[in-house]
């Protein structure tokens, strides 16, 4: 082959050139460190500022009762001796009259036997073992009263209204227990028409805590039983409704299933931000950072910095995740408690949760940097510069988890570290 | 005379290689480098030479049609002609810690020219005054309060260019003579992108920031070209008017385009060849005013010498070799100090397609070095079409 060959062969030697062209202009980049700089590249260091603003937190409260009674994903169900004791109340306001028989017929129920009280755990209360051998009790709490006070309902735990109890060893408590219950009142509601409620109490020392199933978490207490003998029938399963407060479902929906407080509720202390917590409570915070940062300049960190003060009420030791939410009401929504239920999901722009021991102490940081980013693009009269705490346990679990307020001594309030990109002219050689 | 029908594969051919170039443009839109020694202030000037040009290192700029330098050498085209230009640069910088490696992607000029008539050609092209295409990454640590760090990453990224948009006329009176007039508008923009990113990236979140720098200025250049016997003489010059940069709707700073001056002599004596030697005077201390107040230009000349010489015939096929080097001083200091250029410079060139295209090829090899630690070299690659449609 010779040199003639490729110049009488013209397109392929211009095809050759052009896709060499192509080739070399499309090479892909070839980066790697900057090893000439600083020298080389001096107006290329933009520095971060840093700052933590005193006050910048200028409203903060915690408010108690939320979520409310009835909304919580799973049921309390504690003891911890003379400290703390709540317990949980299950309305069966409908129980079916009928049953399907072997026959595949439906027949009126005119007996039942082995009544049970299915109870579904929270999944990680079954890696939770009590160290003792613990005990529930179920008792008929129906009542003309007013029925979702605590003191009317405790005091409705009595003998005279004992349903049944059982003991169960702690290698036992695995995803769900079973209750067995007097037969004979629950033929009676069914006979009757009338409500089945029944309330839970856990007997056990030292203190333990039960995550129980409800109805707001998909996984709520079911009473079951046969009405029929012949084991070829169908068990009739009869899941929690109630009927109160009559014609308002929005209230009386939650109700199916709700936690009280018998004794050891906690009050609220001004000097304190509270998350989790009998009652369950969330901690709201307002933040006032100067305009001249927050639109002027590229937020690189924003650590809210709270400093924690032990709590030695119950479950001292147990870990807590704390969670940092946004609140996504317009600032035309004013009343505190509403605000701290409109709220974003955990983990959303980009906030990371902290675990948290109630007993210890010290400044914990939370990230929020990410929301500092969405308030930069929103004035305040759209977006509130605010955020919720609240615990991952709330209305679960007794722990509380407290932070200094904005009422506590100087050194202990909460205050925001801010690290930021200034405005600089960059790009001027 | 050919037929058409004849011209017809040579003119499609050729369409489809123009429209091929002009999408590699788009193809090759990304490119980098890092901080170097060529990339100081508002970046490096190609030297708005043509691939054959900077085959000779430039010597034969001032009478090259495809450099738009002279205007008065667009009075040597005869005929409609476009020209494109890629030219990747493999660069290399040497530092105490290590070596750098990049590449960058340019297309430093672009041209068209059209004959009018009466000796009179005109032509319009852009072509890059100083590319500040880059890309530098590197670490260090932040020290924010009392035992409280993060290391940061920053990548600062640059793309864009200084263009120098020429309409020039050329004027041929008569065989010896050439006189061009030329007006520039400097145009382009760079797009700053400073990212900084942290090792802890729980805490901290990605920033980064953008900006757009834009220039517009004018300048006007004339030249004239004297062909004796065995000689041609070359005379050009620019004269540069103000020079804004604005970010967004604001003026930040203004400046002059940088006056330009120079000259060259070229033998002629042989058959279709050309030594030559060429010097340049650029006004780059002009555009100091443009940036920041530690920026500092540096005016400089841009002296070679080379030749391109009619080679042996390959079939039917001119084969034009070219040769050269070069040395000049770059337009802004590296931490205060001048950053000289010396380049040893080699191509060819030849004609395809019935004689409707020529293409040529360049390598050129450069070191860049000033009064620091930090050297550079270079390989580059310049490609140049140019076809008649």
């Amino acid at each position: 082959m010779t040199g003639e060959f490729f110049f009488n062969h013209k397109r392929a030697v211009l095809f050759g050139m052009v896709a060499s062209t192509l080739a070399i202009a499309a090479c892909s980049d070839n980066l790697s460190g900057g090893k000439s700089c600083p020298t080389l590249c001096p107006e290329q260091s933009v520095a971060l500022q840093d700052t933590t603003i005193e006050g910048s937190v200028f409203a903060d409260t915690t408010v108690l009762g939320i979520p409310s009674i009835g909304n919580e994903t799973f049921l309390m169900l504690s003891t911890h001796a003379d400290t703390f004791d709540s317990r949980a109340i299950i309305r069966f306001d409908t129980i079916t009259q009928t049953f399907t028989g072997a026959s595949s017929t439906d027949s009126t129920i005119a007996e039942v036997d082995s009544a049970t009280l299915v109870i579904p755990l929270a999944l990680d209360d079954t890696l939770r073992k009590p160290t003792a051998p613990i005990t529930i009790e179920a008792y008929d709490v129906d009542t003309a009263s007013t029925d979702t006070v605590a003191s009317i309902l405790t005091s409705l735990f009595r003998p005279d209204r004992f349903l049944g109890s059982r003991t169960f060893a702690p290698e036992s408590i695995l995803d769900t227990l079973r209750l067995p219950i007097n037969g004979d009142t629950v033929l009676n509601r069914v006979l009757n028409g009338t409500k089945l409620r029944v309330g839970l109490r856990l007997v056990t020392r030292p203190g333990f805590d039960l995550r129980v199933g409800s109805t707001s978490s998909g996984l709520s207490v079911a009473l079951r039983f046969r009405a029929s003998k012949d084991t070829a029938a169908t068990p009739v399963v009869v899941t929690p409704i109630s009927t109160t407060p009559l014609n308002q479902l929005f209230l009386s929906g939650p109700l199916s299933d709700y936690s009280i407080i018998a004794k050891g509720a906690v009050k609220g202390n001004p000097t304190l931000l509270s998350v989790g917590g009998p009652p369950s409570r969330r901690t709201f915070l307002r933040f006032n950072i100067p305009s001249r940062i927050i639109d002027s300049t590229t937020i690189v960190r924003a650590s809210l910095l709270l400093t924690q003060a032990p709590n030695r009420f119950v479950d001292t030791k147990d870990s807590v995740r704390v969670f940092p939410l946004a609140v996504l009401s317009s600032p035309t929504v004013s009343d505190i408690s509403s605000l701290l239920q409109f709220l974003g999901n955990a983990g959303e722009f980009g906030m990371d949760s902290l675990n948290l021991v109630p007993s210890d102490s010290g400044v914990r940081s939370f990230e929020i940097v990410g929301l500092t980013r969405v308030w930069k693009q929103q004035t305040p009269s759209v977006a509130q510069r605010a955020i919720a705490l609240i615990s991952g346990l709330e209305g679960q679990r007794p722990a509380q988890i407290d932070f200094y307020s904005n009422r506590a001594p100087v050194g202990l309030r909460p205050r925001l570290r801010i690290t930021y990109v200034p405005a600089t002219s960059f790009g001027l050689p | 005379m050919r037929s058409f029908r004849s011209r017809l594969p040579a003119i499609v051919f050729a369409r489809a290689a123009i429209a091929t170039l002009v999408a590699s443009a788009g193809l090759a839109t990304r490119a980098a480098a890092q901080a170097a020694l060529s990339l100081q202030g508002f970046g490096f000037p190609t030297g708005q030479l043509s691939t054959r040009a900077l085959g000779t290192g430039g010597s034969i700029g001032e009478i090259d049609p495809l450099s738009p330098i002279n205007p008065a050498s667009v009075a040597l085209i005869a005929t409609r002609m476009v020209y494109f230009q890629a030219e990747p640069e493999f660069r290399t910088i040497s530092t105490p810690t290590g070596d750098d490696h990049t590449r960058v992607s340019r297309f430093p000029n672009v041209f068209g020219a059209v004959p009018v008539g009466g000796g009179w050609v005109i032509s319009l092209g852009s072509s890059t005054l100083l590319d500040r295409t880059s890309t530098t990454t590197f670490s260090q640590p932040q020290f924010l309060s009392a035992g409280d760090s993060v290391t940061m990453t920053t990548k600062f990224n640059i793309e864009g260019a200084m263009n120098d948009v020429r309409v020039a006329a050329a004027w041929s009176p008569t065989d010896w003579f050439r006189l061009g007039f030329g007006l520039h508008g400097i145009t382009g923009h760079n797009l700053v992108t400073v990212q900084q990113t942290f090792d802890d990236t729980t805490a901290f979140a990605t920033s980064q920031q953008q900006r757009i720098l834009s220039f517009s200025g004018t300048a006007a250049s004339i030249g004239a070209q004297l062909i004796a016997k065995d000689f041609t003489f070359a005379l050009s010059g620019r004269q540069g008017g103000t020079l804004t940069m604005s970010a967004e709707d604001t003026t930040l700073t203004h400046a002059r385009v940088p006056n330009r001056f120079g000259g060259s002599i070229t033998y002629t004596g042989l058959t279709n060849s050309y030594i030559s030697i060429r010097t340049s005077h650029d006004d780059w201390s002009a555009l100091g005013g443009l940036g920041s107040a530690t920026l500092r230009g540096v005016d400089g000349w841009d002296t070679s010498i080379g030749a391109d010489i009619s080679g042996p015939k390959l079939g039917s096929r001119p084969l034009y070799l070219r040769a050269g080097v070069r040395d000049r001083t770059l337009p802004f200091t590296a931490d205060a100090n001048t950053v000289t250029e010396k380049s040893i410079n080699t191509g060819i060139g030849t004609l395809f397609a019935n004689g409707r295209m020529l293409s040529d090829l360049a390598v050129v090899y450069a070191r860049r070095s000033a009064d620091l630690n930090e050297t550079e070299s270079a390989w580059t690659i310049s490609i140049g079409l140019s076809i008649r449609p």
